[in-house]
């Protein structure tokens, strides 16, 4: 029998099901076949738990804990207690990926010490060194945690934090230098003062040793003559006291040893992240211009007839986004339940205006079914809209990933928060409330592979093409529509069978109460060879009746292999899935689009053209010839001249007349005034020059005494 | 975090000076000495490279040459006998800021500043140093220096000196960590120039010897190689000094020879019949002892205060209670 029932047919066109033919779908009792190794998560080494590392400076600000174990156990030394700390160190962090799934949430130390306590609860000296080895091998501290429904906001809020750390090292680094450059001015000032060299002072500056040795009145009277009130000039005083006010009272950065209460910058919703940096741009303007002001005083370059004017006019139109990215950014982390329309539109602001912010928008339910509630199914969340709309902006940075993802997604999500304007992440919790029974992880990881929430990063600074700044690298199998997971069953004559499957749009759905009616269990007796996988038939578009029905493979609670046939209303949505994920594709240049011939273009190019283009413009490519010669012919002889090139500057022809020889601007001589002396002088200069260089030339006063003797002591430099 | 705002307008208060702006004193060296050259290439390197006077200092020892912090409108070190360059060197770590020079003689570096001079090689601190070798103490009247000619008869050697002379650049290309290497001759200013800008650019220990004549004690010594242009050995490559073309109809004496190549520049530097001209040795990858040991740490009045009580601290005798 290869051809499906009637009573089969009728469910996937009308979505009916007859009741005597076909079973309901228990959402909860059947998974898809392809998540049935992966139910229970605690035997599984994978990405989870994560590690939240503090003051990890400009390293990785998060790392799986499978990850930081790999790295102890590959420095180990010595194969033999490499097995022993392999086995251990295993131990030890399957125990803590259960702690930590069943709620625990500790720092990584501490955890350590008691998943060490629950595996070896009696003193053991080999045990007691491999968890030694583990703690100084992580050398790591920080929160470790799960994936769930908090995980999102607190790992990016993580992240987040890092990157302001960092900013603000820097900042509190250049601060400290600018002021105590700026004060060192003042201190100077007050030193070759009047006041400054008053008796006290000076006592003051001798120490207690010899203070008995001095007279400082006496002191302070001789100096009183040569000491101002002040060497700075009362504009520039008023400038440095203005700047370091401005400085000490900032309220952008924590400095040690600081008054005031720095602001905060972390958000639960964008319109009050939009007005608080509306609010705070005066002050912004007001803390760059004092930065450059004191850059500049403390180098010593301040110069009020240039600088007074651009800063008299430094207002938010100097704050350009190299500017801004001195400040910590905003961040903002939301639910996209909370997206209506004022918030929308604040979000919306942020993003096209460029505001340095970083915005967080958790998706919980993917499935959510459409408020315009039509017979098209039309699922899909904000939040993964707004990505996909952000990515047209251009200049936002955008990190879309299911929270299961975001380990293999840490350099885009560290890049996207140190990125110099907005970045906006889209990320799929996995915790919705009406999928049950499956751990959060597998949910967003099955979501992501169904695509259904695909990964994606859009970076704008990282190139001139699509292809280059748009990446959907942790991707699974991303060649293919859907990835394909093998399968390995027992069949009913206890033989091995070996199965590819896919795992679909319709897959996913299937774990989500709402849509159970979309499905129907067939009874084992009525499978038919016309239950074919769905993206074996998702291109067909049949008229007629179908002999092909879409057919997934399930498992059930007591792990037997089920198939269940989906209507086609899902069937059009996993269409639509498919194709919007082929549009990624193409952006990504996977798929032969736009994107892939600006890859393939930007392979090394042949130089072509280039030689009509020379020959089409010869006097812009030839040098001048006349021009790149230097005038080395020599002048007449009759007249005195020097080769002014070779001159050492020895000052012996300055010296016999100075009137006659000059320097040049590069301090080397030349014949000024050939009548200004006598041709003896010029014979002399000849004769004295260290270099020989100088050509006296014919005498032009025939009446010179002594000419002949000069013009035969003139010979040899003629 | 400088923004590039700030960088800009640093860019916009660039002052341009003119050579004048450099000139200090009027210098008292002889008259024809070849002193006058190396300060005229200097001071149009400064004013070439557009240098502050006020973040500029020129450091020295005892000698001729060593007046020359005094004929520059810059700041200056005139400073004791052999001693320019551990003055410089610390200069150097305490204003890092500041472009340092030195100008020291045959006499300054090679004979009492000799040690100074090996370790300063090693060193390999970022700054330019002239060595004025005029091959004869003159500010003292004539006394034979390390590299006087072997027969040259002076004050102290009446008879004619009994050793053959020092040859700077050979000890110079023998020290570890030698990281640029030059020799210029005072009557080729246009080579002298080119080379001086090639030192300033280079980062480290930038040693020029310069041939210098004096006119008044050794008046003749350098004839044979004045008169004659095939004696001097121009080097030429494409990471050398460049040579015009009125400078190749005179000078046709050339060698190719890559500045990278220490043990080829340590020959050339052996051969005393020619004087070689341009970039013996370059290598930019040797670390600079101000990096090795640089510090972010903010030298405030209380940290230095501190560092200094702890070092007095240690000669200090405390009454036994």
């Amino acid at each position: 029998m290869n051809m499906p029932s009637e009573a089969q047919v009728t469910f996937f066109l009308t979505g009916r099901r007859a009741a005597q033919e076909l079973e309901a779908l228990d959402t909860v009792r059947l998974r898809p076949a392809a998540l049935a190794a992966y139910l229970d998560l605690t035997r599984l080494r994978h990405d989870f738990p994560v590690v939240l590392i503090e003051d990890a400076g400009e390293g990785a600000a998060f790392a799986a804990l499978s990850a930081l174990v790999d790295g102890v156990l590959e420095s180990a030394p010595g194969a033999g207690e490499q097995t022993r700390l392999r086995a251990h160190a295993l131990r030890i962090e399957r125990e803590i990926r259960t702690l930590v799934a069943n709620g625990a949430s500790d720092r990584l130390p501490a955890l350590i010490d008691s998943a060490a306590a629950r595996v070896a609860p009696l003193p053991d000296r080999a045990f007691a060194e491999s968890v030694q080895r583990l703690r100084e091998g992580m050398a790591r501290d920080g929160l470790v945690v799960d994936c769930n429904a908090a995980l999102p906001r607190r790992l990016l809020g993580h992240v987040w934090r890092s990157v302001a750390r960092v900013k603000g090292e820097a900042f509190r680094a250049e601060a400290e230098r600018l002021m105590h450059g700026l004060d060192a001015i003042l201190r100077a000032d007050h030193a070759q003062s009047r006041r400054g060299r008053a008796a006290t002072e000076l006592r003051a500056a001798i120490g207690t040793a010899h203070a008995e040795a001095f007279d400082f009145e006496r002191m302070a009277q001789l100096l009183a003559p040569v000491s101002a009130e002040s060497t700075l000039s009362p504009a520039r005083r008023a400038r440095i006291e203005s700047v370091l006010t401005v400085l000490r009272g900032q309220r952008f950065f924590a400095l040690p040893g600081s008054a005031v209460e720095p602001y905060a910058f972390e958000f639960e919703d964008c319109a009050s992240a939009l007005s608080a940096f509306r609010a705070r741009l005066p002050e912004m303007a007001a803390l760059a211009r004092a930065l450059a002001v004191a850059a500049l005083e403390v180098e010593g370059e301040y110069r009020e007839a240039r600088h007074d004017a651009v800063f008299a006019d430094f207002d938010l139109t100097g704050m350009d986004a190299e500017a801004l990215a001195q400040f910590p950014d905003l961040l903002v982390c939301l639910n996209e339940k909370a997206l209506h329309t004022p918030e929308n539109q604040a979000l919306g602001e942020m993003l096209e205006s460029g505001l340095p912010v970083k915005v967080l928008v958790q998706t919980d339910d993917l499935l959510e079914a459409p408020l315009a509630g039509s017979g098209h199914l039309a699922m899909g969340s904000r939040g993964r809209q707004l990505a996909s709309m952000a990515l047209g902006l251009n200049e936002v940075y955008v990190v879309q990933s299911a929270s299961s993802n975001l380990v293999a997604m840490r350099e885009h999500v560290e890049r996207a928060m140190r990125y110099v304007g907005p970045a906006l992440f889209s990320v799929y919790s996995g915790a919705s409330e009406h999928i049950g029974g499956l751990p959060v992880y597998l949910v967003a990881a099955a979501a992501m592979d169904a695509r259904a929430f695909p990964a994606f990063s859009y970076d704008p600074a990282a190139g001139g093409d699509w292809a280059s700044r748009f990446s959907l690298e942790t991707n699974t199998q991303l060649e293919r529509d859907w990835p394909l997971h093998r399968l390995e069953y027992e069949d009913s004559e206890q033989q091995r069978v070996v199965e590819e499957i896919g795992f679909t749009l319709a897959d996913f759905v299937a774990c989500d109460t709402r849509y159970a009616r979309h499905y129907a269990q067939v009874p084992r007796e009525k499978w038919n060879g016309g239950m074919v996988a769905l993206e074996s038939c998702i291109a067909e578009t049949a008229r007629g009746l179908p002999e092909r029905l879409p057919s997934l493979v399930m498992v059930d609670a007591e792990n037997r292999l089920q198939r269940v046939i989906v209507d086609d209303k899902l069937v059009r949505e996993a269409r639509r899935c498919r194709e919007m994920w082929h549009s990624l594709q193409e952006l990504a240049g996977a798929r032969g689009g736009q994107a892939a011939r600006a890859k393939a273009q930007s392979a090394p190019v042949e130089p072509q053209a280039a030689p009509p283009a020379a020959e089409a413009s010869p006097p812009a490519q030839m040098p001048a010839p006349a021009a790149a010669e230097a005038p080395t012919s020599a002048p007449p002889s009759d007249e005195p001249y020097i080769e002014t090139p070779r001159c050492s500057s020895c000052n012996e022809c300055i010296q016999i007349n100075p009137r006659m020889f000059a320097y040049d601007a590069n301090q080397q001589a030349r014949i000024v005034d050939a009548s200004a002396g006598t041709y003896r002088e010029l014979v002399e200069a000849a004769e004295n020059c260290q270099v020989a260089i100088i050509h006296p030339g014919k005498p032009k006063n025939p009446k010179e005494p002594d000419l002949e003797e000069l013009l035969k002591r003139a010979e040899p430099f003629l | 975090m400088t923004t590039m705002a700030t960088e800009c307008l640093l860019q916009l208060c660039e002052e341009r000076h003119e050579i004048e702006d450099y000139q200090g004193g009027v210098p008292r060296w002889c008259t024809g000495c070849g002193d006058n050259a190396i300060l005229a290439a200097v001071q149009r390197l400064c004013r070439d490279e557009g240098l502050h006077p006020e973040k500029t200092v020129f450091v020295s020892g005892i000698g001729c040459s060593s007046r020359f912090p005094h004929y520059m409108r810059t700041y200056g070190f005139h400073g004791i006998h052999g001693r320019a360059l551990p003055v410089a060197e610390g200069i150097r770590l305490a204003r890092p800021d500041l472009k340092v020079f030195v100008n020291t003689g045959d006499g300054d570096c090679c004979s009492i500043g000799a040690a100074h001079w090996i370790h300063a090689i090693r060193y390999n601190m970022n700054m330019t140093v002239f060595l004025h070798d005029n091959q004869i103490y003159g500010l003292t009247k004539m006394q034979a220096s390390p590299t006087s000619p072997r027969g040259t008869k002076s004050n102290t050697t009446p008879r004619g000196s009994y050793l053959e002379a020092l040859q700077p650049l050979s000890v110079t290309l023998g020290v570890q960590n030698v990281s640029f290497v030059a020799q210029a001759v005072d009557w080729i200013p246009e080579m002298l120039y080119d080379i001086v800008k090639a030192a300033y650019h280079h980062r480290g220990f930038s040693f020029i010897r310069i041939v210098q004549r004096c006119p008044e004690w050794l008046p003749k010594v350098w004839d044979p190689w004045l008169h004659d242009p095939s004696r001097i050995q121009v080097l030429t490559h494409e990471d050398g000094v460049p040579v015009s073309e009125s400078l190749a109809k005179v000078y046709r004496n050339r060698l190719e020879h890559d500045p990278a190549n220490l043990n080829r520049a340590r020959e050339i530097a052996a051969d005393t019949d020619n004087i070689p001209v341009g970039i013996l040795y370059r290598n930019p990858e040797v670390p600079c002892y101000e990096d090795l040991r640089a510090s972010t740490r903010l030298r405030t009045t209380d940290y230095v205060k501190a560092g200094l009580e702890t070092e007095f601290d240690k000669f200090t005798i405390w009454p036994q209670a």
